[in-house]
């Protein structure tokens, strides 16, 4: 082989390792801080249980939002399975009881998520696309919830 | 009778739209370019009217109704114009066409030229025209004429955001007129040097106005959204970062083509990119398909429409390109040449841009799939971070090198300098700041590295700075004072939570708050909830208002913060709907370090950007 043939060999090779290399470490990343969404039945019918941050939407039952001391919890329903969400921090201006609305935390159990952000909204008519979804799946979506 | 007014002008800009193309093709060249510039004049009228309109509350019109209120302050029923999908759309075509008037008019050298320009700059006008007319015409009828109009989202009531989309737009679309630009030159073959210089100030003045809009959306979120912050990574977000991106890139490689006459294809594809990710951008924030505050439209029809059309402008200018590219020869660069160093440029931007597309787009894709996921900021923050360390050094060595020479003895022996003086300082920062982080260390290093090497220049050159330098050194100092600002503020920040009755003090750190007293005031259009926090900081006492505003209408509720600027950093406070029934209300603190640097580093990088505009080509 030539020196000029070896050469290009040579950086053929260190590119596509280098390319192979920053790949991975994209794609890991993007895997790592992917939060994915569930709706309360999507959470009922998994097999495995999600144990990293995950969000989850639904209809804010009415009469559930309750607090004790600095501990707010309510249930979060796409009235066919409900989640019973605790949260610890500030609510959010918009974020009412019979209104949508999606929150982000931990599960703890199945069927209870401990929230650590619940994620605002911009205006009073607006449903997140997320919830609107869920609600069709389960039949139970009205068209007066936001535009 | 408003409505057809209206109508009839619409229906005659896309006449002479469609007549202008008509004359080009019959080689009338001059009346080519003067109807498509009566065209533009009468959309621009067609604004003027819309302005009208909502400005005195005709709710005859389906978009003042859904977008203004007769309570809403004057200003805002302005600014309500452009604030809903229909009147932004109407902007969006008349920045189009002004952009080609103002070409028709300022430039005069190549009659051929200059019409194959407005050709191309008309087409994209007429595609937008006719979708506006089609799918969302701004002065649909409505009847019966309802009394009263459903108002506007009180948080873009705001007089930041009266500017941000006009200046946004004037960025975006610019970049039409550099695709029309590129697209005249590859068909007359012409793109070279000369082509080069004639573009300049249209490609930087798009920049300029698309990093102003950007600038101003970061402001307004970062007070008026009580998020404590000026950037979330969120997909609207991006969808403007991207654009800029290749537009920077596009910038850089423009200047090779003016000084050395090389990258011809490259710049043509980048100005292509440009556009076309204007057009996404536009796609993203007005189709829905986001959850955002800008996202007006929900009606999917549109946002397949957008797609289309961004199909169709990328592909044809594409198959322009193949087929009138020129075959360059690809002669090799010396590695520590300006030529290459600029390469390296367009090679980090443009990986910039791909992780960030990919974060964007990503979660987009898998929505289609029934997945629904979101990417949290954390993967932009850990995927950028490494590169931009690297990207920093490289701009800080690629501005002293030569066109085609390898580096001096006299640059490395004082690049040296400014390295061990970086080094130092940021140990020492390190050190006494007790935060051993090899993140923060890398970032404030490389930072201050750019920054120390544009303050060895303006030395070396004993402060007689030519304004060619001028808006480059501004510009690239911006940039070092911003990624130093972002990395100080985002370590050496804090926030609090915490419920807080009257009469009560909380305590953190060195700070304390006394929530002293709170009012209620009748506005305009609001019932505004003011509060009174005293604020002890290191001896210091101040006082802070943040309060909750209830619009009547739409009923909505907002939190307006407060914010108290120090030297170096600044209390920021946000309150929260207290409980009906309890005297509890919930406030967020935020002390955040720093923030004037990130903020004096985009007014630099403007500046820069401005100055550039001017600045006579040689």
């Amino acid at each position: 082989m030539n020196s000029k043939v070896k050469k290009r060999l040579y950086f053929f090779l260190v590119s596509i390792i280098t390319i192979l290399v920053i790949g991975k470490f994209i794609f890991d990343s993007l895997k790592i801080n992917s939060v994915y969404f569930f709706s309360p039945t999507d959470l009922k019918n998994t097999t495995e249980i999600p144990n990293g941050v995950i969000r989850i939407g639904g209809m804010v039952k009415n009469k559930s939002l309750k607090k004790v001391g600095n501990q707010y919890s309510f249930i979060v329903t796409d009235f066919k399975n409900e989640i019973l969400v605790n949260y610890n921090g500030i609510k959010p201006n918009l974020f009412e009881e019979g209104q949508g609305a999606v929150v982000e935390g931990k599960l703890n159990t199945r069927t209870n998520l401990v929230a650590t952000k619940i994620l605002a909204k911009h205006d009073e008519n607006y449903m997140p696309k997320e919830v609107a979804d869920a609600l069709k799946k389960t039949k139970n979506w009205k068209k007066n919830y936001g535009k | 009778m408003a409505s057809s007014v209206a109508n009839i002008i619409l229906i005659l800009s896309i006449f002479f739209s469609f007549l202008s193309n008509l004359f080009f093709f019959k080689k009338k060249i001059k009346l080519s370019i003067h109807t498509f510039n009566l065209s533009s004049i009468l959309i621009i009228s067609s604004f003027f009217l819309l302005i009208f309109y909502f400005s005195t509350s005709n709710f005859s019109i389906s978009t003042v109704y859904e977008n203004s209120h007769t309570l809403k302050p004057f200003f805002y029923k302005i600014s309500g114009t452009w604030g809903n999908h229909e009147g932004s759309l109407l902007l969006f075509i008349l920045i189009v066409g002004l952009y080609g008037t103002l070409f028709s008019l300022i430039y005069n050298k190549n009659i051929t030229f200059k019409s194959w320009v407005i050709f191309f700059q008309n087409n994209i006008y007429l595609i937008f025209l006719i979708f506006l007319i089609v799918k969302s015409n701004p002065f649909d009828l409505i009847i019966p004429t309802p009394k009263e109009g459903l108002g506007l989202n009180p948080i873009l009531q705001d007089p930041l955001l009266v500017f941000h989309p006009p200046f946004l737009y004037l960025g975006y679309v610019g970049f039409s007129l550099t695709l029309s630009l590129v697209l005249a030159a590859l068909v007359t073959r012409q793109l070279d040097s000369t082509w080069a210089k004639i573009s300049w100030p249209w490609v930087m003045s798009s920049w300029v106005f698309l990093t102003i809009g950007i600038t101003l959306g970061s402001v307004w979120a970062y007070y008026e959204l009580g998020w404590g912050g000026y950037w979330f990574w969120d997909p609207v977000e991006n969808a403007s970062l991207m654009p800029w991106l290749a537009g920077t890139a596009l910038i850089h490689s423009l200047i090779v083509l003016k000084s050395k006459n090389k990258m011809q294809n490259w710049t043509a594809l980048l100005a292509i990119l440009t556009f076309s990710l204007s057009l996404l951008g536009t796609f993203l924030v007005r189709s829905g398909i986001l959850n955002s505050v800008h996202a007006f439209a929900n009606d999917p029809d549109r946002g397949i429409f957008i797609l289309v059309i961004i199909f169709f402008i990328t592909t044809v200018s594409l198959l322009i390109h193949t087929f009138y590219s020129s075959n360059t020869s690809n002669n090799k660069n010396l590695f520590f040449s300006k030529e290459s160093f600029l390469n390296i440029n367009n090679l980090f931007l443009l990986f910039f841009l791909f992780i960030i597309l990919l974060g964007t787009v990503y979660p987009i894709i898998l929505s289609a799939l029934n997945e629904s996921i979101s990417i949290g900021p954390d993967y932009y923050n850990t995927i950028l971070a490494p590169f931009i360390f690297i990207f920093l050094i490289a701009m800080s060595i690629g501005p002293i090198l030569k066109w085609s020479q390898n580096i001096g003895l006299k640059d490395i022996y004082y690049l040296l300098i400014v390295f061990f003086i970086s080094i130092i300082l940021s140990s020492l920062i390190i050190i006494f700041s007790k935060r051993n982080e090899l993140i923060l260390y890398l970032g404030l290093a490389s930072s201050l590295v750019l920054i120390f090497t544009i303050l060895f220049e303006i030395y070396k050159s004993s402060y007689k700075i030519s304004i060619i330098n001028l808006s480059r050194l501004s510009s690239h100092l911006g940039v070092g004072v911003f990624i130093l600002s972002v990395f100080l503020n985002s370590y050496f920040s804090k926030t609090k939570d915490f419920e807080i009755q009257i009469g009560e003090t909380k305590k953190f750190d060195n700070v304390s708050l006394n929530f002293t007293n709170q009012n209620i005031f009748k506005i305009n259009n609001y019932l505004e909830m003011r509060t009174d926090f005293e604020i002890l900081d290191n001896n210091k006492i101040f006082i802070l208002n943040p309060s909750i505003r209830r619009y009547f209408q739409p009923d909505q509720i907002t939190s307006e913060t407060s914010i108290k600027p120090t030297l170096m950093s600044n209390h920021y406070l946000v309150i929260n709907f207290p409980d009906l029934n309890s005297k509890v209300i919930g406030a967020r603190y935020y002390f955040n370090f720093f923030i004037h640097g990130i903020w004096f580093g985009l007014i630099l990088i403007i500046f820069g950007g401005i100055l550039s505009v001017f600045k006579k080509r040689i």
